[in-house]
């Protein structure tokens, strides 16, 4: 089933474009990656799905419905959880407290939100930090609170905006984990990445953006013979290694 | 630090665990407070924590929409002129008693603070603190040139009888003291709830980051709106006590500019978005206002306030928390 469609959608900022005629559909189950060079318009297609930056044109359709500039809170509402490129964590809160902000999405009371935030705590291994200060925790753990939050609100449909930006090689492994661990779960998962490493070998797909337009569509090897891709983002280099590994 | 155990707690209240640890205190302060005016019975220090009251209320009310929800409002004298005007208008000309007129202004209030937020909550941080400025100061001179609320001059109170249903008490200052008391713990006790409620978690989530709230399925305006709804609420019937307990309502007295960033000198000391930041601050600023004047008179007249600006400086550069952080800081040593 078509969880997510994008029909032909298009942002522009003061006559430049961020997106142009993009048009993507997620499956449900999916695991679909989104890559492209900086300023590629990736982050912003998101916004325009999440609703904090309506599209200029074009409509976006969650289960069938058009959902084009809805507003941030009824997109969530609705099935749909982002994390943000640049951590939005709760300074001030508990961790505990980040993730109860989510999942009292789906109750009115603390006392099951707090059950459901311990949950998901120990699913995604943050549970012995639960009672740190959000603002006071690393980076890693900072991207963790982040998808904790957004899985706690109990989303049809996950997107992950870089999660794995600015962590070591080894810290990388370990969110590859979890999102495996996210898709067993059954969530559908809309993912944007820089690190190709993490994600080639979990997405079911992948669609390229360049300078805001789709480039190409399709599986991992797909994408990454494709001589338009090399070209614009991954590099010449970076294509052989990539098909000799497989 | 970990703080709290995260499991889930359901165990009987008894009367030991009542009187442990935080509950003791609130317990202490409540018998303090009941017994205060029994032990000291000057008028005048009966007075001044009458005035502590007043404004530990109004500042927690205050604290509510600018401390929890980070919303600043400067417009808090608003709501403490619109319950003021409200009971001294209805007592006056329709001979409806204070109670109800409380109740009047509380709900005045709320409107008011609709027709206020709907279109402020819009902006973002500073811009909402400079709008509610603009409108405190508009919403005086309106009041200034209104005939029907007596203009400059105001609306005085007919002096009555003592009696509890006009809520006039001429023998002894003891039962406006012991209305304000049970206001004052009514309050308390709300936001204590509310602390611990979805609402006040909504509240310091769209403070922390109103983006990542709004992600999370947080209707950022509508929670802004109910927090602002019963921080006018519960100013407006302050308001509407402190008309009945002067007996005159005036556009200087109950809609100054210098009352709102009074509430926020009072939480910033005593210490933002917690609850008994409020109470400490009011409890330290406001006797320091009443003994500079009592004691020095109009020579001491600008005093009160060079030592609030010391104290802001001091807090500021030491411990944002305000006295709040200091007493946090002192139960961390001594759990060592």
């Amino acid at each position: 089933m078509d969880l997510l469609v994008l029909d032909k959608v298009t942002k522009t900022f003061e006559g430049i474009e961020a997106n142009k005629e993009v048009s993507i559909t997620v499956r449900e189950h999916e695991i679909v990656g989104l890559i492209g060079p900086n300023g590629a318009g990736k982050t912003t297609l998101f916004s325009c799905i999440s609703g904090s930056k309506p599209p200029t044109s074009g409509k976006v359709f969650f289960r069938g419905e058009d959902i084009t500039g809805t507003r941030p809170d009824v997109v969530c509402k609705k099935g749909i959880a982002r994390t943000f490129q640049i951590v939005k964590t709760f300074a001030g809160m508990t961790v505990l407290e980040n993730v109860m902000i989510g999942a009292l999405n789906n109750t009115g009371s603390p006392r099951v939100a707090r059950e459901q935030a311990l949950e998901v705590l120990n699913f995604t291994g943050l549970y012995p930090k639960r009672d740190l200060e959000a603002g006071q925790i690393t980076l890693v753990d900072k991207k963790r609170v982040e998808l904790a939050r957004a899985l706690a609100t109990r989303p049809q449909l996950l997107m992950l905006d870089e999660v794995c930006a600015g962590l070591h090689p080894n810290e990388r492994g370990e969110a590859v984990l979890l999102i495996e661990k996210i898709r067993e779960q059954g969530y559908t998962v809309f993912i944007i990445e820089h690190v190709m490493d993490v994600l080639m070998p979990i997405s079911d797909r992948i669609v390229v953006l360049n300078y805001g337009a789709k480039i190409a569509e399709g599986t991992p090897e797909e994408v990454a013979g494709n001589p338009l891709v090399r070209k614009a983002y991954l590099g010449e280099r970076y294509g052989e290694k990539y098909s000799a590994i497989r | 630090m970990p703080q709290t155990d995260s499991t889930v707690r359901t165990r009987p209240i008894s009367l030991p665990r009542l009187l442990k640890g935080k509950n003791l205190g609130v317990v202490l302060a409540i018998l303090f407070f009941a017994a205060y005016p029994l032990v000291i019975t000057s008028p005048f220090y009966v007075q001044i924590i009458i005035r502590v009251f007043v404004y530990a209320i109004a500042a927690q009310a205050w604290n509510i929409i600018g401390g929890y929800a980070g919303q600043v409002s400067l417009c808090q004298a608003v709501f403490f002129g619109m319950g003021a005007f409200t009971s001294a208008y209805l007592m006056v000309h329709y001979d409806i008693i204070p109670w109800i007129g409380l109740i009047a202004g509380a709900i005045l209030s709320m409107v008011l603070a609709v027709i206020i937020g709907f279109p402020t909550f819009r902006l973002v941080g500073r811009y909402f603190a400079i709008a509610t400025m603009g409108l405190g100061e508009i919403a005086q001179i309106i009041v200034l040139n209104t005939s029907l609320l007596g203009g400059a001059v105001g609306i005085w109170l007919p002096v009555l009888p003592d009696s509890f249903k006009y809520m006039q008490f001429h023998k002894s200052k003891l039962p406006y003291y012991y209305i304000a008391f049970v206001i004052a713990i009514a309050t308390y006790a709300a936001v204590a709830w509310l602390e611990k409620s979805k609402i006040g978690y909504y509240l310091r989530a769209i403070k922390a980051d109103q983006q990542a709230a709004e992600s999370l399925g947080i209707d950022s305006r509508k929670y802004k709106l109910i927090a602002f709804m019963i921080s006018a609420a519960i100013t407006g019937i302050i308001g509407g006590f402190y008309a009945n307990y002067v007996l005159v309502v005036d556009p200087f007295s109950v809609l100054p500019r210098s009352f709102s960033s009074m509430l926020l000198l009072m939480s910033v000391i005593g210490g933002v978005g917690t609850l008994w930041g409020p109470l400490y601050g009011a409890a330290i600023v406001m006797p320091l206002t009443e003994l500079t004047r009592g004691f020095l008179g109009a020579g001491g007249r600008g005093l009160d306030v060079m030592i609030y600006a010391i104290l802001i400086i001091i807090i500021i550069l030491f411990e944002p928390q305000g006295i709040q952080g200091v007493i946090k800081r002192v139960k961390v040593r001594l759990a060592r």
